[in-house]
């Protein structure tokens, strides 16, 4: 086809220049010998212009002998009388040379940029399409289009949670291929491991901070003649591709934040329903037993006694309320702690202070290390773990039994320490202690369902801390809590704030 | 005190507001009832309330709203009534004016203590004392003078102010935000730590014990309060 192509070309050449050297024969008497050479020139001129390279140099060398042939004398023969013709020849082919050159090169030109808007256009739609992907297959098919209209078979591999490939679990080779791509962010070229010579690349899928996958392609036998894979290209095809992963991980991820916040608000409404429905009946029920005590103070003891004990009851109810409360949101949801940096003592002093009627029969000492630094826990969590622990000691030891806390720091952790002088943990049961609904005495006269304990292991184990039981050289229970040190804030002293 | 006063009690559920009721007029109260918030706001226009007493948690109007609107017009002491889960909108309500509050469940011997620390702050808030003294502690506002067992105390200018603040408001519990804004300004308020270092430095100076204070209180996850 182009062959022929080329000799058409050659042929209209020599047609025009035998039109040419017709009409001038005519012309002969009237015209100088310089203003044929001039017709002559322009035709020499167009012909490089339109024809392309071959045949201006074809045309250039024809015109110069057909003009000394039927022109310049002697006419009819190739002798040339006058020696200053042979400068009319070379101008003559000089210019049919170089217009010759500039056009190709024009052309060439032209066509590259055509050829650039071309694979820009493709690109630009590739973009658009891939712009309206919304799931991954789509993607895929997306691509994959893309790719065998520039002839190359091509397949999509995504990366797993550990970075593996598991598409392409049998096949080592490429497996390796395409984490070493990863790893480097660059596309390699796999045309070496092809039999047939056709080029073969890896490309990674890949942004700043995520890896998505890779794309491997292999060009196909039906490939354009003029089409050459370029790398640039197939890097700005995986730039898109990784924009449209990212996006579609990032809905993803939206999406699922919503469906949790959502749950969440759910769980923590229906906990806070059930605990307003539940309090407010104990409410009443502890405000008019309180009442009915007061009434009868001095006339009825006996009923005095009962309202009292009612109240007591309600009380204790609440109090295991609250217990289940707190350990349905533990280990319901993520519990939200709000950690601030605070002081040991605080929340020792607020706990003793909220318990003080439990603790009536028992003295409490309080012994703080120098120096406590500020430790980084939600205070109102840790509040409930000491007044839990507060409140076994008090019940689980005789009336009068001191009762000692203590805080201090023990290398990585900032600890808490309440020591009773109750008759401790017994051995065979210490390590189910912190289980929900287990109690040391299963046949205990003592009210409460063993949960006190479990709730302040969750509550400590939420602040990445460790709780512990022990019984003491003499006989007493000791339970320590230790929360991580953390690097608290800084503190200026008083004088630099002011300024 | 032998005027008759008035308290109005915002509260939906009849159980809790009948033995309230009948806490209060034993006391000598005279005890005006709603049962939502809409019929407290009318009742407290209407009725000159000394005592406001209202539930956090009312069916038709957030309890914050109330106080807020109330605000506006009264500056009689409010209590409030609350669950235990509700932390942090103890501190809006607080912070919206409120007094102090009640969590429930309460016995009557609570509700008294607090209305009578609430009323008594009150008659104090009238004239202001020159002079605040608790345990071994004696202070002295117009000479700002710190004594303990007749000692003086040094205070820096933070604890001080710390301190006045505290004792000028005596049983109501102030809030972290609201002490770090009056002590330190409006820029500090997000480094609550220095509020708890200084209160454990003033506890140290005027506390017979520091870990188990008797007059500077710690309200955990809410703020501060001082008992005389």
């Amino acid at each position: 086809m182009r062959q022929n192509n080329q000799l058409g070309v050659y042929v209209l050449a020599i047609f025009i220049l035998t039109l040419v050297t017709l009409v001038s024969t005519p012309l002969h008497r009237y015209l100088d010998l310089a203003n044929i050479v001039m017709i002559f020139l322009l035709v020499v001129f167009l012909n490089a212009h339109k024809l392309g390279r071959g045949p201006a140099i074809m045309s250039a060398v024809l015109a110069v002998a057909l003009f000394d042939f039927f022109f310049v004398p002697p006419r009819f023969s190739f002798a040339v009388h006058d020696l200053q013709y042979l400068v009319t020849f070379l101008v003559m082919l000089c210019v049919g040379l170089v217009t010759a050159h500039l056009t190709t090169r024009l052309q060439k030109k032209t066509e590259d940029a055509e050829k650039r808007e071309r694979d820009t256009n493709r690109l630009y739609m590739l973009a658009r399409e891939l712009a309206g992907a919304t799931t991954l297959e789509r993607i895929f098919e997306v691509v994959k289009k893309y790719l065998l209209s520039l002839g190359c078979q091509s397949a999509l591999h995504l990366v797993d949670n550990q970075g593996n490939f598991p598409t392409l679990r049998y096949e080592v080779l490429m497996h390796d291929l395409a984490l070493s791509a990863l790893r480097q962010s660059s596309t390699l070229n796999i045309s070496q491991l092809s039999n047939n010579g056709s080029q073969g690349f890896v490309v990674p899928i890949k942004s700043i901070n995520q890896s998505f996958g890779v794309l491997i392609l292999q060009e196909s036998a039906a490939i354009p003649d003029d089409y050459q894979v370029n790398v640039r290209e197939l890097e700005a095809v995986s730039d898109l591709v990784t924009i449209t992963m990212e996006r579609l991980h990032y809905v993803d991820l939206a999406q699922q934040t919503q469906l949790e916040a959502t749950s969440e608000r759910l769980r923590s409404s229906i906990l806070s329903a059930l605990s307003h429905d539940l309090r407010t009946p104990l409410t009443g029920l502890v405000g008019m037993s309180d009442s009915l005590a007061m009434l009868t103070e001095t006339k009825e003891m006996k009923i005095h006694s009962a309202a009292t004990a009612i109240r007591d009851q309600a009380r204790t109810m609440n109090n295991l309320l609250s217990n289940l409360l707190d350990m349905a949101r533990l280990q319901v949801g993520k519990v939200k702690l709000k950690k601030e940096w605070q002081l040991f003592e605080d929340v020792i002093g607020a706990s003793i202070q909220l318990l003080k009627p439990a603790l009536v029969h028992h003295p409490v000492t309080v012994q703080l290390d120098q120096d406590l630094p500020l430790i980084n826990f939600d205070a109102v969590l840790i509040e409930r773990v000491l007044c839990n622990l507060l409140e076994n000691a008090a019940k689980y030891s005789p009336a009068e039994g001191a009762i000692e806390i203590r805080a201090f720091v023990n290398t990585e952790t900032a600890c808490i320490s309440i020591r009773d002088h109750g008759k401790g943990f017994s051995e065979h049961n210490r390590d189910l202690l912190f289980q929900m609904f287990n109690r040391g005495d299963t046949e205990s006269r003592l009210p409460g369902v063993g949960m006190g304990l479990a709730i302040c292991k969750a509550i400590v184990e939420a602040h990445q801390g460790t709780i512990s039981a022990e019984t003491s050289n003499d006989g007493g229970a000791v339970v320590t809590i230790a929360l991580p040190l953390g690097n608290p804030p800084e503190f200026k002293p008083e004088f630099e704030i002011e300024k | 005190m032998s005027v008759i006063k008035n308290v109005i009690v915002i509260e939906d559920e009849p159980q809790i507001r009948s033995f309230v009721k009948e806490a209060l007029e034993n006391e000598g109260w005279n005890v005006f009832e709603a049962e939502n918030g809409k019929r407290g706001l009318i009742e407290a226009g209407c009725r000159k309330p000394d005592l406001l007493i209202v539930d956090l948690g009312l069916p038709d109007m957030d309890g914050v709203h109330i106080i807020k609107e109330f605000r506006n017009w009264s500056a009689v002491p409010v209590l409030i009534l609350s669950a235990r889960t509700e932390e942090t909108t103890k501190i809006t309500a607080l912070d919206a004016g409120a007094d102090d509050y009640l969590t429930k469940p309460f016995g009557i011997g609570e509700l008294l203590a607090r209305v009578r620390a609430v009323t008594r702050r009150r008659l104090q808030a009238t004239d202001a004392p020159a002079k605040v003294i608790f345990g071994n502690v004696e202070i002295d506002l117009p000479q700002h003078s710190v004594t303990r067992n007749g000692q003086a105390v040094h205070l820096t200018p933070i604890e001080y102010r710390l301190l006045v603040m505290l004792i000028t408001n005596p049983s109501k519990i102030l809030s972290q935000s609201r002490l770090m804004k009056e002590v330190w300004g409006p820029n500090h308020a997000e480094s609550s730590h220095y509020l708890r270092i200084y209160m454990s430095h003033l506890r140290q100076k005027l506390e017979n014990d520091p870990a188990q204070p008797e007059h500077l209180l710690t309200e955990i996850g809410v703020g501060y309060r001082f008992e005389s």
